[in-house]
């Protein structure tokens, strides 16, 4: 039971409000921007800038079990997505299914 | 949350929403994670409660890890903030689309606990046709179910962990990074947007090499920056 409550606090205090810290001050910043001013979009190209950052860097040091595939296979998959995507009528669902689907194929055929 | 400036009928409406193509590709990332947390023996508990409490996968898996390594309180601390930082531009996106006038700031606070990646790209592909008073009670909605399937998903995979195969896995794995890539493109609506995608891609592996801490706010700013500079002339407003 002590081992719970140390846990949970563990959680609280290295988890919960060292992420929560930043959601607070984008609240506190979000507040205070006009909608459609020039500075969102700057905001807009950063956080777009970012995540793109975010998906390269998944396919280049994948993490866990996602290793178990080549670098070029999770390149090609990803390629395939955004191909489905505008192939199948701009559909999110689709294309995300191809991505995961070519990455087996790829991987299938062609061996990790 | 008190007063009427929020439209809270629209509560359920999101969290219908959200039960469609991002609640299953968020399950395929968490039935992944709960793996991990098995494979890492710290007990499914530390997992679990990671998923409500920290609701940002990168920042759990850094958790997870150090902690299994039986790491420091401040080391901890720190390694998940870094992770974190990513988030405060998505948090003043979604905010400046959902406040609104005399609207409880409580709400707002209370919101932005549940803003990472996936809520960011649900906010921006699916939310545009609501009114702005159903706005935040709409994301709520969509959080709240995210967040309660995802606690779930976390035991699933916990479970699974032995039974799924290594490639199985991994492509259950690749649909989350899939996902955030395909919604840039299905949300990009300026010119803008398409350079920011091709310069993060390519900055942030620049990045990585020398500060792999950094990559990730790196590509933002410096992407970010010059996508915005480069296309700013001739941009005109929808």
């Amino acid at each position: 039971m002590t081992d719970t409550i140390g846990l949970v606090g563990v959680i609280l205090a290295a988890g919960w409000a060292t992420t929560y810290v930043w959601r607070f001050v984008g609240v506190y910043i979000g507040q205070r921007m006009a909608p459609d001013s020039e500075l969102l979009m700057w905001v807009r190209a950063v956080a777009t800038a970012l995540v793109s950052a975010l998906v390269v860097r998944l396919l280049l040091v994948p993490p866990g079990m996602l290793g178990h595939t080549s670098l070029e296979a999770r390149v090609v998959a990803m390629a395939a997505g955004v191909a489905g995507f505008y192939l199948f009528g701009r559909g999110i669902g689709a294309a995300v299914a191809v991505a995961a689907v070519s990455l087996f194929l790829v991987t299938w055929v062609f061996g990790a | 949350m008190s007063g009427t400036a929020y439209d809270w009928t629209a509560l359920p409406h999101g969290m219908r929403a959200a039960l469609g193509v991002p609640g299953i590709v968020m399950a395929a990332s968490f039935i992944g994670f709960g793996a991990l947390v098995r494979g890492l023996e710290v007990g499914l508990l530390a997992g679990v409660l990671s998923t409500p409490l920290i609701w940002a996968l990168p920042g759990q898996v850094v958790f997870v890890n150090m902690y299994a390594e039986g790491a420091g309180l401040a080391a901890i601390g720190l390694g998940v903030t870094l992770t974190a930082v990513r988030l405060l531009p998505m948090v003043v996106l979604v905010i400046s689309k959902v406040r609104v006038e005399g609207g409880s700031r409580l709400a707002l606070y209370a919101l932005s606990h549940f803003i990472a990646v996936t809520i960011w790209r649900v906010a921006e592909d699916g939310m545009d046709h609501e009114e702005r008073p159903r706005r935040l009670p709409w994301l709520m909605g969509a959080g709240l179910a995210l967040m309660a399937s995802m606690i779930v998903m976390t035991c699933a995979g916990y479970v699974l962990a032995q039974v799924l195969t290594p490639l199985l896995a991994a492509c259950l794995m690749f649909l989350t990074p899939s996902f955030f890539f395909i919604s840039l493109f299905a949300g990009a609506k300026f010119t803008m947007d398409y350079v920011s995608i091709a310069l993060g891609a390519v900055i942030g592996p620049v990045v990585y090499r020398f500060y792999p801490e950094l990559d990730l706010i790196a590509a933002g700013l410096v992407g970010g920056t010059l996508a915005y500079v480069v296309t700013r002339i001739g941009r005109r407003k929808p």
